[in-house]
């Protein structure tokens, strides 16, 4: 080997080093940008709260102020007030507007027992403040008899807060709003889709499957056949969105339901699996011996007997693979859904109106005015952790699945 | 055998039968509805696509020239020419190829040729976790990290964006989306390469680098190509994420690299709110486009493939 060569060769495979290089950087950066941008926000909370903040305005018809000790675990940046028994704090909402949160409630402190004021079904019903609602206008008289409005609405900080109710002798109302920006209604509308379009897409891509791997001759339909649901699986998911409006639509007005809904986001994302389903299930059902099918045969079982008893349960493996995909690509999907289940957010979401999954979620959040980074990041992290959850699960299971043939 | 005996057997296994063809036919049903849907979207996308330019549209024709020959885009007055956005499209996608091809080829033969095995190993993992990552997740990244390097990149070259929403992060992010795609497909073309090839290389006296990129990826290279095509798929149907980072420009097409864009895919998702009406029917229309180009550059490239197989051998 010359020199010029051997020189030209380190050139090319440092190349190659390069470009492996530049796959592990942006894998990182990908990773660490959502990381730090939404790690701050994972927590349990965030999979229980809805995410539009309720606006409440209440009075209070009996109000006594009392006497209350400032507990001990409260941190230094929290200002408490003696006589209402409440703590507050300073916070940044995700616009990064000012807000006046309520940190820690006495349980024995008044502002429990509020009516709501506003006209609506809710007038008159028991309503207290609750634990990380913003105070955004609160209105009393003080000492001197004159009527004083503090909260995130004035720009007051938490001291002056705090001062103002110090100083209170008479409580007209309170304007606040109920902790917002969780993801509860998300996660439940992708846990409804998940199951839905399971139900749908499931049977008819592993009956599909058995046909095309166990009846079907080797003729031009067949192939056909074939060739269609391989095309399918290449079709982009914005034009599986169209599809879902154009062609399934009408279904589901069958069932008397005349938008978007998560029924159409179901079964549109059952068309999405379908090749998905399908093809992990043929490939299970290949490995299975063909001796295991004549066995069953001579036996004097028939061909629906051995494809129930024998076959699907040595195909089980492949089948949950395909589940786990399937589970993977409905989180990860966005575009076929913005189309059938819409973009709003729904807090309780139902089957036959529009929801956003998790991904979609994302979505509103970002093509909005002002971009929520922060909480977009922390549903990327939840998405992120559970697909890697599930593509872990499929590596194992078809380890196994090799093991167990490869042994026999 | 007693007749009576018989006659239970018969009957029974008429009943059998009975039951065989019955989930035969159940089976073959599944299958011809899977097999049926992609005419079904085709047939209906079509269908509401060539909608708003019939005469018997309500609110009147869109004339179809406009449509196809317009280099305006512009929903607040209704005007809508498709053209542009069919060479945006392309454009952020040929981008988006030219960056990342060569690096998912070098990859792929880092993977499968050159790597020890354990660093081979973790190099698959990372292409799978790339493929796995969903693309809402890589539009938060372009429109919180890509745009921020496009700014400052074009600062340097003298030039201001709109936030760094450009015709550029389109491509860089198209590039990372596509690089998993292109690169497993490249594996599995490399590793197809039969061994006697590579040996026959060798034993002429050629070094392992020059048989890994004169002899393996020569021989590897349909394979490739088809991993160009899928890619090329991809990018050109990828919605979510690059609508985030598209900026959308009403009119074009683009060709500076910091100015913003609009692909055909952003095109169909932007200002989506009511359901009926020509503003929503048209994205139909742009849907039926978003096929054909796709058709039309898979044909392009295996035609092009075709040429270049046949100048070689």
């Amino acid at each position: 080997m010359t020199r010029k060569r051997r020189i030209y060769d380190g050139i090319l495979n440092a190349l190659t080093y390069l470009s492996s290089g530049i796959a592990v950087i942006i894998l990182v950066m990908v990773l660490q940008f959502v990381f730090v941008r939404g790690w701050s926000g994972v927590n349990f909370d965030l999979l229980s709260k809805p995410y539009w903040s309720g606006n409440n305005t209440i009075e209070f018809p009996q109000f006594k102020t009392g006497a209350f000790d400032r507990p001990d675990h409260l941190g230094d940046d929290i200002a408490f007030s003696e006589k209402l028994g409440i703590g507050l704090s300073d916070g940044l909402d995700a616009y990064k507007e000012h807000q006046v949160v309520v940190e820690y409630l006495d349980p024995e402190s008044p502002l429990h027992h509020g009516v709501v004021s506003t006209a609506g079904v809710d007038l008159g019903k028991e309503l207290g403040l609750s634990e990380g609602s913003n105070i955004v206008n609160l209105m009393l008289k003080d000492t001197d008899d004159k009527i004083v409005n503090v909260g995130a609405q004035r720009k007051s900080t938490a001291e002056e807060t705090v001062a103002a109710m110090d100083n209170i002798s008479e409580m007209r109302k309170i304007y606040f709003k109920t902790e917002g920006g969780g993801i509860n209604g998300s996660l439940k509308a992708t846990l409804y889709l998940i199951g839905l379009s399971l139900v749908i897409a499931l049977p008819i891509g592993i009956a599909a499957a058995i046909y095309l791997n166990e009846y079907a001759k080797a003729n031009r339909v067949t192939n056909a056949m074939r060739s269609s649901i391989e095309l399918l699986s290449g079709v982009p998911s914005i034009i599986f969105g169209l599809m879902g409006v154009s062609v399934l639509f009408p279904i589901t007005q069958l069932m008397g339901i005349h938008t978007v809904s998560i029924i159409l986001g179901a079964l549109t994302m059952a068309v999405v699996l379908l090749p998905l389903i399908i093809r992990q299930t043929e490939e299970s059902l290949k490995v299975v011996p063909i001796d295991l099918r004549y066995a069953s045969l001579s036996l004097g079982a028939t061909q629906t007997q051995t494809i129930f008893k024998v076959i699907l349960p040595s195909a089980l493996p492949g089948i949950l693979t395909a589940t786990l995909l399937s589970i993977s690509r409905i989180i990860g999907e966005s575009a076929a859904l913005i189309y059938t289940m819409g973009t709003f957010i729904a807090d309780r979401p139902r089957l036959d109106q529009g929801a956003t999954t998790l991904a979609v979620q994302i979505w509103s959040l970002m093509s909005g005015e002002q971009p929520n980074f922060e909480l977009s990041s922390t549903i990327s992290i939840i998405i992120l952790l559970i697909v890697l959850a599930l593509n872990v699960s499929v590596k194992l299971i078809s380890y196994r699945i090799n093991k167990k043939w490869s042994v026999s | 055998m007693d007749s009576k005996h018989h006659l239970i057997s018969e009957a029974y296994q008429r009943r059998k039968k009975g039951w065989d063809k019955f989930f035969k036919g159940l089976f073959w049903l599944a299958g011809f509805i899977s097999a049926i849907f992609i005419i079904l979207i085709i047939v209906f996308i079509v269908r509401k696509g060539i909608g708003p330019f019939l005469p018997s549209y309500p609110g009147g024709a869109y004339p179809i020239g406009k449509f196809l020959t317009g280099f305006q885009w512009r929903q607040d007055s209704a005007i809508y020419g498709v053209a542009f956005i069919v060479i945006n499209t392309i454009i952020s996608a040929l981008g988006a190829l030219l960056i990342s091809f060569p690096i998912s080829v070098l990859t792929a033969l880092f993977i499968t040729k050159i790597a020890p095995r354990s660093l081979s190993r973790i190099m698959t993992t990372i292409v799978e976790l790339l493929a796995a990552i969903p693309s809402v997740v890589y539009g938060v990244f372009a429109a919180g990290v890509i745009v921020r390097w496009v700014d400052s990149l074009a600062a340097m070259a003298g030039f201001s964006t709109y936030g760094g929403n450009s015709l550029l992060a389109v491509s860089i992010l198209l590039a990372i989306m596509v690089f998993p795609t292109m690169t497993s497909l490249a594996i599995v073309a490399i590793n197809a390469v039969p061994r006697e090839l590579v040996e026959g290389s060798l034993a002429l006296g050629a070094t392992t680098t020059q048989t890994n990129f004169r002899v393996v990826l020569t021989s590897a290279k349909s394979g490739i190509f088809a991993g160009l095509i899928l890619g090329l798929g991809r990018a050109f149907g990828e919605a979510t994420a690059v609508s985030m980072v598209a900026g959308n420009s009403m009119i074009g097409p683009t060709f500076n690299p910091f100015n913003i864009t609009r692909t055909l895919t952003s095109t169909m998702l932007a200002g989506l709110k009511e359901t009926q009406g020509l503003d929503y029917d048209i994205r139909f229309s742009v849907g039926i486009i978003l096929m054909a180009v796709i058709l039309v550059t898979n044909l392009g490239i295996h035609f092009v493939k075709d040429r270049i197989g046949r100048s070689m051998s």
